[in-house]
């Protein structure tokens, strides 16, 4: 159990148990790994005897790195397992091989895998009651089991956690029947071990990620960026990484670190950027020719935002991604090898090249105030992007992003850190109809913005709760209050609070605004890397 | 119902969660990755979708959501995973600086 550090400590470490073994020389994983488990684990799990199932319970299920790195934890806490650093590692990369989740599997979940914040699932009811009133949909969605071993995962549940079944409304229905005779069922069709996805990219060329990719992304408090990362194999499934490149407003940015890749396209890296621990966790796409994901802090996995990166000579972003009619701006094209002239489409006139780096190039651009409105596509001599700028007539309405957000209090000298929540700008037009709302809208994306807060309802207002929960700064980072209790409120009750967030976008003479949802909670004494 | 008037505060919330938009944040609030749905009085969320409900401060009641493993993902549960979790504090709500978080993960 590692209940005495902080949390800042533990989760640069905990990162490291999938980026790590940095240090340690290639060897053949597969080979370790295995011996491995025949050495450690079948003091307790027993040979089958059946070549396509070889061990018990643990050639039944499928996981992604972070799912099998849990598994190993939960052994050595409950059940004696004992296994040096290097020991994990080569286990979660030898099962994460063996018995991972194709790309396919993985999709509909990797925000959880991104430890993105603020996401709603839409969970099956079949679940919503039995898993998900502890668990995310992601937890359970993103293993494969056959149907004995999601039964057995029923009695593990009763085994570790035992009011799992006043959680399952034990009260109400006979709980335990429904998990066995329905839900397991259930999740043995929908998360099925044995899947023609799996099988099929166990036969499929790996991608290749060694060389230059050119990347666009985000990061709150820092804005948009690109950066040309190289990746340069050190060891089979394993990258030194580097990131050169810009911010939109100029700074420079400047990272290296490595990489380690499971199950051919699950990207971990972890790096230092301009002095900040950050962790990456990418998917390669199945033909190795993107890289996409997030970026985040290592210590603060809520401050990051979106990566997208494009293998060789291509446009990866622009920012801003839209023009006013009549109006007169930089525009940042990012992208890998770019030459040539830019053109911005049909009544976008590039007044003047600015700056061309290896990233980037900046131009000043001006878009008549005859354009039409609608999609342009972009182009850097022969490389082309399609339909990447806006040009619009004015901006109809603001959508803040996230539209649901969670941040929890923390810090005041405690153990347990604040989170933080961040938000964006999001533009649209009216569109041809000149109704704001529907289908026809047209995504202008993010824009700057002024930031406040105003209570959510009458109740947070009568509590006070905008004094108390927290303050947002011009970057559209909210920080919360401080944790404990306080005695300037009724019943010394935490810094908690309902907020709304609100965006104010200047167009013209005209300020639109947007508002989203903001609930700031108590903390979470948790911490997994599957929520 | 309609003889019946709300009596005390909580009963007057009961009634004024009945609206639509209000069923919908409620329904939002809890599904957000992360939080408990389990609002028996509620971790993040009342059962209300907000906090009037709640345990607050969280600290004087702590120790039952952690005895009794009320919110094992929130909340470590001393009765099976973490028995040794607040053995050093025996007051949450006066020592609640000395709390430590459960980060699982971690690999030496």
């Amino acid at each position: 159990m590692n209940n005495n550090k902080s949390k800042h400590a533990l989760l640069s470490v905990s990162a490291l148990a999938l980026i790590g073994a940095m240090l340690t020389p290639a060897v053949s994983w597969a080979t370790d790994g295995e011996t491995v488990i025949q050495e450690k684990c079948l003091s307790c799990h027993t040979r089958t005897g059946n070549p396509d199932a070889p061990y018990s319970r643990i050639s039944e299920q499928r996981k992604t790195p972070e799912g099998w790195q849990m598994t190993l934890h939960r052994m050595q806490l409950r059940n004696g397992l004992v296994l040096s650093s290097e020991e994990t590692q080569a286990v979660i990369r030898y099962l994460s091989d063996e018995q991972g989740l194709a790309p396919s599997e993985t999709a509909p979940f990797r925000y959880v895998l991104e430890q993105k914040p603020n996401i709603v699932e839409d969970v099956d009811p079949a679940y919503a009651e039995m898993c998900s009133r502890c668990h995310s949909n992601a937890r359970f969605g993103l293993q494969r089991r056959t149907e004995g071993e999601w039964k057995e995962l029923v009695n593990t549940h009763m085994a570790i956690h035992p009011t799992t079944e006043l959680h399952a409304l034990a009260r109400d229905r006979r709980w335990y029947d429904i998990a066995l005779n329905e839900t397991a069922p259930k999740l043995a069709m929908d998360y099925a071990f044995n899947d023609a996805a799996w099988k099929k990219w166990q036969t499929m060329a790996r991608p290749a990620l060694q060389g230059s990719w050119s990347v666009s992304g985000f990061m709150p408090g820092k804005g948009d960026y690109s950066a040309i990362l190289t990746a340069v194999k050190i060891a089979d499934d394993k990258y030194s990484v580097t990131m050169i490149g810009h911010y939109s407003d100029g700074s420079e940015l400047r990272g290296n670190g490595t990489a380690n890749v499971f199950s051919g396209y699950e990207w971990r890296a972890g790096l230092m950027l301009d002095g900040v621990s950050v962790r990456q966790v990418l998917a390669a796409s199945e033909d190795g020719s993107s890289l996409t994901g997030r970026m985040y802090q290592s210590a603060h996995d809520e401050i990051g935002g979106d990566l997208n990166a494009v293998s060789g000579n291509a446009i990866v972003g622009l920012s801003p991604s839209a023009l006013k009619q009549g109006e007169t701006s930089r525009v940042t094209i990012s992208g890998a090898y770019l030459k040539g002239s830019v053109n911005l489409g049909a009544g976008v006139k590039v007044l003047k090249v600015l700056s061309r780096d290896a990233d980037r190039i900046v131009v000043e651009a001006k878009a008549s105030a005859s354009a039409a409105v609608g999609m342009r596509d972009v182009s850097v001599g022969g490389t082309k992007a399609k339909a990447l700028l806006a040009v619009y007539d004015s901006v109809a309405t603001i959508q803040v992003s996230p539209p649901q957000s969670l941040a929890r209090i923390g810090g005041n000298g405690g153990k347990i850190p604040k989170v933080q929540s961040t938000y964006r700008a999001l533009a649209f037009s009216a569109g041809a109809d000149g109704k704001p709302g529907t289908d026809d809208d047209m995504r202008l994306g993010y824009m700057p913005a002024s930031w406040s807060l105003k209570p959510q309802n009458e109740v947070a207002e009568e509590d006070r709760d905008l004094e108390f929960a927290g303050t947002i700064d011009s970057n559209g980072i909210f920080t919360p209050g401080d944790t404990g209790l306080n005695p300037q409120r009724k019943m010394s009750t935490n810094n908690v609070g309902m907020l709304k967030v609100v965006a104010s976008v200047k167009d013209g003479n005209n300020t639109i605004e947007g508002e989203s949802d903001l609930l700031v909670a108590v903390p979470s004494y948790i911490k997994r890397a599957i929520q | 119902m309609k003889h019946l008037k709300s009596f005390n505060k909580k009963a007057k919330m009961l009634d004024q969660t009945t609206s639509p938009d209000q069923v919908e944040e409620v329904v939002a609030m809890q599904s957000v990755v992360g939080c408990t749905s389990t609002n028996d009085p509620g971790w993040e969320v009342d059962p209300f979708g907000g906090l009037g409900s709640l345990c607050q401060p969280m600290e004087s009641d702590l120790y039952g959501c952690a005895d009794a493993c009320w919110w094992p993902a929130q909340v470590p549960d001393t009765m099976s995973n973490y028995p040794d979790w607040s053995q050093d504090v025996s007051k949450a709500n006066e020592d609640w600086r000395k709390l430590d978080g459960i980060f699982p993960e971690e690999q030496k």
